[in-house]
């Protein structure tokens, strides 16, 4: 088979950081070729390298043996490169149409006026071929991840690209979904086109892929034959020691009496219609009850409602007994409900603001950091600097600016504050994402910690491997309401899975 | 005759055709700064660069004679002072507000149109030509479409041919969908080879042209004459009747009459002595509190919501920031 | 190839000769203008900093002119500090001076000590509630307060004309000769002319150091309370802000409010320090909100620096003011005080980014 793209000695550093160093990649025509790493080991900056949206500081690409340059996105899309990113490129109030034509030159897209119904035929086709349909005139909002992301392979194909990169594809699918695209993309490959498949999950890499290249701190490690390589193995290459893969601690500990209540809770979504549909869950001191589901149902405002971000339109929350009003964070707060959110640099801290006034961020009000209305600056300072010592923080010291410090350090600040807090009930969404395999064990480990104190846990994850590692309960969330449960330690994938997918019971 | 005479004589027929006469600045003003807002960019300095645009319109019919090079020279001014906050804040990243505001403090009132209309002495002296109204007095004088719609100039007719052009542009052309995917998702515009610099640059400047035409509405029409601080605020209801038009042409044309009326009515109410005793200050004020009462009533989370301005406006697309 | 990339520490010394690297390039900028339309450059300037600075008549005639500028330049720093772009410190101003005005005329028969504390009360009033409507329709309406706020100036530049020149107000002067033939305002009782600090030859008005003593005030209170650390949190993150379960709302009412306040006691000082009258046309031809918006970005909305800028850009006013004329242009303010803006944007580029210059990575047979 022959080589379609090969990246020479790459290099690419940015303020602070050097994301890949020197790395080599070659990926052959007709194969699906996964690129392993975990997180922040460079695998993104690569393909956004070989998709010229980054220029490489040193080094060389060529595709089909022919050295090239990109000197933008345009450049690289003619070259034949597509890419299904894990931020979806599109643009949400366009229909599937516009944005599969969006900054196309050839065909339709070379004409001044812009004819939808060919497009629409188009995209129908491709979207037959490949088992990917989708409605060329719906509007992308309206559409769920999965289908989002088909529409992003369809700008690919209708592009007739050879090569496709697709960047951590299965975050927002079911394990069937999942399947069903890594047969399109065996179908794909079949005729000719070279897949790209970049991962951080083992067993994925395992199922889809012919061999696999492992990055780790921005460097090549090996590139293997996926049939001779086993997942520990990989583990091994990933990370550079022998790692124990996410399995389950049972924890000894007592579990108490129910300190979140939810029952019957609606709310509003922001889009109109309703995000949560008369949801009942219970979670007890001393228990990790996780939220599994597909992104996109209900997931989020759930967390929100919980915490008071959100006003509930039916139904109630109660916190240790106490019945709360909703729709106040503050009185979220009060009641001792601590909220770890997905979006840790922009709700979770100020970003420009100190790590220090982070650390205060909820507990400013009174206590030990304020005299009056006046803030002792001194106090919270040695407040921040404890919290610093005491969780490993790295990075910095309490006057360094929150947006500066890593994801696993930032991670770390936020769980510092609402752990000091002394809740009863910590709300944590997708806390481990983007993370690398170091601060994702240290995070459960805190998360652990939290229940054996008596915390009650509720995780909210698109992780299965990481709810089956911790969860004494698992409830799959779909279309705003609780669809079923297991016990941690007795779920199986394919059984999450089909609930994810709403297949109830 | 006689009955239409008195159709077009009374007080609604009169109004409505002030709304057109005062309405075309903003029309114009608000179809340019919906261009650089569907691009991302707010521009909050559509104020100075009309008076830049009158002054320099002004001036130009002055020396020249011509209504043509007049117009020219008004658009290329006004689009000279955006391409200054086009600058600004799409390559050095500046604050898009400040910036706009700062765009208004040098070219506005007491700015760099005061200076120019100072330094080439064009204060204090009728417009050498005019845009006049021309179609014949037979069609002029027909019942209420006369005086509201046929007595106008070319100003006013080119404005609607704009606001289809705009329309037609933004809806149907490649180049107007490209456009939009930037004001919305810079990230997926670039990921797809638009060059959304280009494009920010491009409708701005635009936007500056629209602007300064606008301008020249004042000064080669409706006053005419150039006068410091011509315009008085006529920017500043434009950039709110984007919002009101939902950033749709068709909207700005409805909007940009509906403010214009309410600059005619002061005269028109003195003029016919209706409500003598109510204070001139009282129908002076009207526009700007209209103003208010309308985005109040379109802010509403409700509208917002479902009928919005473009994704990123307002932020600058940086591609290499981590 | 020209990049641009985010510098992961701002040195100390490039936020200091930014400002001033700022200034010079935008004297250059205005050199190059006056050039081209045929004014001396060097005579312009000499004559520019000597009327402004040179002498204690020029420092006193500056102080006059930074009063009201300190006030607006507060008044829009406090505001923008939160990102609530308030445009509306030139209509809080005017609405302080008519409420301080009336409050002039009420008392102003009894001693300084009661006259000048109402006033700057009723300025304060005056402007608070005019900021409060921006305030109310952006904290629950969602609606935008820079174009709302702006609206209302105009609105206020009328409701002080209406006062003066088409009613028989309050405030109007009905009695004296030649009020019968130029409508004017009422003149107002001695007890409410402020005092003037006497400093080595200098006329210090009263406003002014009210204003230092304000200034400190907010630097006290956005540092060190808790009231100032909210608006940090609420200014740089909203979403962090409702997370954390601070009162958006309420902040936004408090902060505009404030805002409002400031301007309203500078138009009270415009009425108690300089013109003992309600003055329509002196106060809405001059400006002094706009100026204060150029003041706050240039001082980086710390209230100390805003005192300095005020000063200097008083000067500078005070000078194109005492200019004015034939030979001298006028809008040259507007035109510097734009310039001098778009340059200290531009610097701010450099404070906060790198500038890199790459070769195009080369492709190796």
């Amino acid at each position: 088979m022959a080589a379609a793209v090969e990246l020479r000695n790459i290099t690419k550093r940015f303020p602070g950081v050097v994301a890949n160093d020197g790395v080599d990649f070659e990926a052959a025509e007709g194969e699906v070729h996964a690129l392993l790493g975990e997180n922040g080991a460079g695998k993104s900056t690569l393909s956004n390298i070989l998709t010229g949206l980054y220029h490489p500081d040193e080094g060389e690409i060529r595709l089909w043996g022919k050295p090239v340059a990109f000197s933008s996105p345009r450049e690289a899309l003619e070259a034949g490169i597509g890419m299904v990113h894990q931020h979806f490129r599109l643009v949400p109030p366009f229909t599937v149409s516009e944005n599969v034509i969006l900054g196309d030159h050839r065909g339709e897209g070379k004409k001044f006026v812009v004819h939808p119904r060919r497009i629409e035929r188009r995209v129908a086709e491709l979207g037959e071929r490949y088992r990917i349909a989708v409605d060329p005139r719906a509007r992308v909002w309206q559409l769920s991840l999965g289908e989002q992301q088909r529409v992003e392979i369809l700008k690919a194909l209708y592009r007739e690209a050879r090569i496709l990169i697709l960047d951590e594809p299965t975050a927002v699918l079911t394990p069937q979904e999942s399947a069903s695209l890594f047969e399109t993309l065996r179908v794909m490959a079949d005729e000719g086109r070279t897949i790209v498949f970049i991962s951080h999950k083992l067993h994925e890499v395992k199922a889809v892929s012919d061999r696999v290249t492992v990055l780790r701190d921005g460097r090549t490690v090996e590139t293997v034959d996926t049939a001779s390589a086993t997942p520990r193995s990989l583990a091994a290459l990933m990370v550079g020691r022998e790692v124990s893969l996410a399995e389950r601690v049972e924890r000894t500990g007592d579990v108490g009496e129910p300190v979140l209540e939810v029952r019957g809770l609606s709310a509003a979504g922001d889009r109109g219609g309703d995000a949560l549909r008369g949801l009942d869950l219970t979670v007890c001191a001393g228990e990790i009850v996780a939220i599994a589901g597909v992104a996109g149902n209900g997931q989020r405002e759930l967390a929100e409602t919980i915490t008071g971000m959100r006003a509930p339109t039916h139904g109630e929350v109660v916190v240790a007994g106490n019945r709360l009003h909703g729709g106040d964070a503050r009185e979220a707060i009060r009641a001792g409900v601590a909220h770890v959110p997905e979006d840790r640099l922009h709700t979770g801290v100020a970003p420009s603001l100190s790590i220090a006034s982070n650390v205060v961020l909820k507990s400013y009000r009174g206590g030990e950091v304020t005299r009056g209305p006046l803030l002792r600056l001194r106090a919270i300072r040695d407040h921040a600097l404890e919290l610093i010592r005491r969780y490993d923080v790295r990075g910095g010291g309490p006057e360094l600016p929150a947006r500066q410090l890593s994801g696993g350090n930032l991670q770390k600040v936020v769980l510092a504050r609402e752990f000091h807090g002394e809740p009863r009930v910590l709300v944590v969404a997708s806390p481990t994402r983007g993370l690398d395999v170091g601060s994702i064990e240290t995070v459960h480990g805190y998360l652990r910690d939290a229940a054996s104190n008596g915390v009650g846990v509720l995780l909210i994850s698109e992780d299965l491997d990481e709810i089956r590692a911790l969860a004494d309960r698992i409830a799959v969330m779909y279309e705003g309401s609780i669809v079923g449960e297991r016990r941690g330690a007795e779920a199986t994938v394919e059984e999450l899975g089909l609930l994810m997918a709403g297949g109830g019971e | 005759m006689i009955l239409a005479a008195g159709i077009n004589d009374s007080v609604i027929v009169v109004v409505l055709a002030s709304a057109v006469v005062y309405g075309t600045p903003l029309l114009y003003a608000a179809l340019g700064e919906l261009l650089a807002e569907r691009s991302g960019v707010l521009n909050l300095g559509v104020e100075g660069m009309m008076l830049v645009g009158a002054v320099m319109g002004f001036w130009a019919v002055q020396r020249t004679g011509s209504l043509l090079i007049a117009i020219v020279v008004a658009a290329v001014a006004g689009a000279a002072m955006a391409l200054i906050h086009a600058f600004l804040v799409v390559t050095l990243r500046a604050n898009q507000i400040v910036s706009g505001l700062a765009l208004t403090i040098f070219a506005g009132a007491a700015g760099l149109s005061s200076y120019l209309g100072n330094t080439l002495n064009v204060a204090d002296e009728p417009a050498r030509r005019t845009f006049d109204s021309f179609l014949p007095h037979s069609w002029r004088s027909a019942k209420v479409v006369g005086p509201i719609l046929l007595d106008n100039n070319a100003l006013v007719f080119a404005s609607w041919g704009c606001v289809i052009l705009v329309a037609l542009y933004l809806n149907r052309t490649r180049l107007g969908l490209n456009l939009r995917a930037v004001g919305e998702s810079p990230a997926a515009a670039d990921a797809m080879g638009i060059n959304v610099t280009a494009y920010r640059y491009a409708h701005t400047v635009a936007g500056g042209a629209f602007a300064g035409v606008g301008g020249a509405c004042f000064s080669l029409a409706i006053t005419p004459q150039w006068v410091d601080g011509l315009t008085s605020g006529a920017g500043w209801i434009a950039i709110a009747l984007v919002i009101f038009a939902f950033w749709r042409p068709t909207l700005c044309i409805v909007g940009a009459y509906f403010f214009g009326a309410f600059s005619g009515i002061p005269f028109t109410f003195q003029a016919r002595g209706i409500l003598s005793g109510v204070p001139p200050e009282l129908f002076q004020a009207l526009p700007y509190v209209m103003t208010v009462v309308v985005l109040v009533l379109v802010s509403s989370a409700g509208a917002r919501r479902r009928l919005g301005a473009p994704g990123a406006l307002g932020t600058p697309y940086v591609r290499e920031e981590r | 190839m020209i990049r641009i990339e985010r510098r992961l520490v701002q040195p100390r010394w490039l936020s200091v000769a930014v400002p001033i690297g700022t200034v010079v390039v935008a004297f250059g900028v205005m050199t190059i203008v006056l050039l081209a339309t045929h004014h001396p450059p060097g005579h312009t300037f000499d004559r520019l900093f000597t009327t402004g600075f040179g002498g204690k008549d020029a420092l006193n005639g500056t102080f006059v002119a930074a009063t009201p500028l300190l006030f607006t330049g507060l008044c829009a720093a406090v505001a923008f500090r939160m990102q609530l772009f308030n445009i509306g410190g030139e209509g809080q101003l005017y609405v302080g001076a008519i409420v301080g005005a009336a409050a002039a005329i009420a008392l102003g028969n009894h001693s300084g000590w009661v006259s000048v504390p109402a006033m700057i009360a009723a300025g304060a009033a005056g402007g608070a509630a005019f900021a409060l409507i921006p305030g109310i329709l952006r904290a629950f309406f969602s609606t935008n307060e820079i174009i709302t706020s702006l609206m209302l100036n105009y609105v206020g530049a009328l409701v002080i004309d209406y006062l003066i020149f088409d009613s028989q107000s309050y405030w109007r002067d009905t009695s004296s000769p030649t009020a019968k033939v130029f409508p004017q305002g009422k003149n107002f009782p001695d007890a409410a002319s402020w005092p003037l600090a006497h400093a080595g030859g200098l006329l210090l008005p009263f406003g002014f150091l009210a204003g230092i003593v304000i200034a400190f005030l907010i630097w006290v209170l956005y540092t060190r309370t808790r009231f100032g650390f909210e608006v940090q949190v609420i200014g740089d993150s909203p979403r962090a802000a409702s997370y954390a379960g601070m009162r958006t709302r309420r902040k936004i009412l408090a902060v505009m409010a404030l805002s409002g306040a400031i301007a309203g006691i500078g138009g009270a000082s415009q009425d108690g320090d300089f013109r003992h009258t309600l003055d329509p046309r002196g106060l809405t031809s001059a400006g002094y909100g706009y100026a204060g918006i150029v003041i706050a970005a240039l001082g980086r909305y710390n209230p100390f620096a805003v005192v300095v800028i005020a000063f200097l850009l008083g000067g500078l006013q005070n000078a194109g003011f005492a200019l004015q004329g034939a030979d001298f242009p006028s809008g040259l303010v507007g035109v510097l005080q734009g310039l001098i803006l778009f340059c200290a944007l531009g610097g701010e580029l450099l404070v906060r980014y790198r500038i890199r210059f790459d070769r195009q990575v080369a492709a190796t047979a």
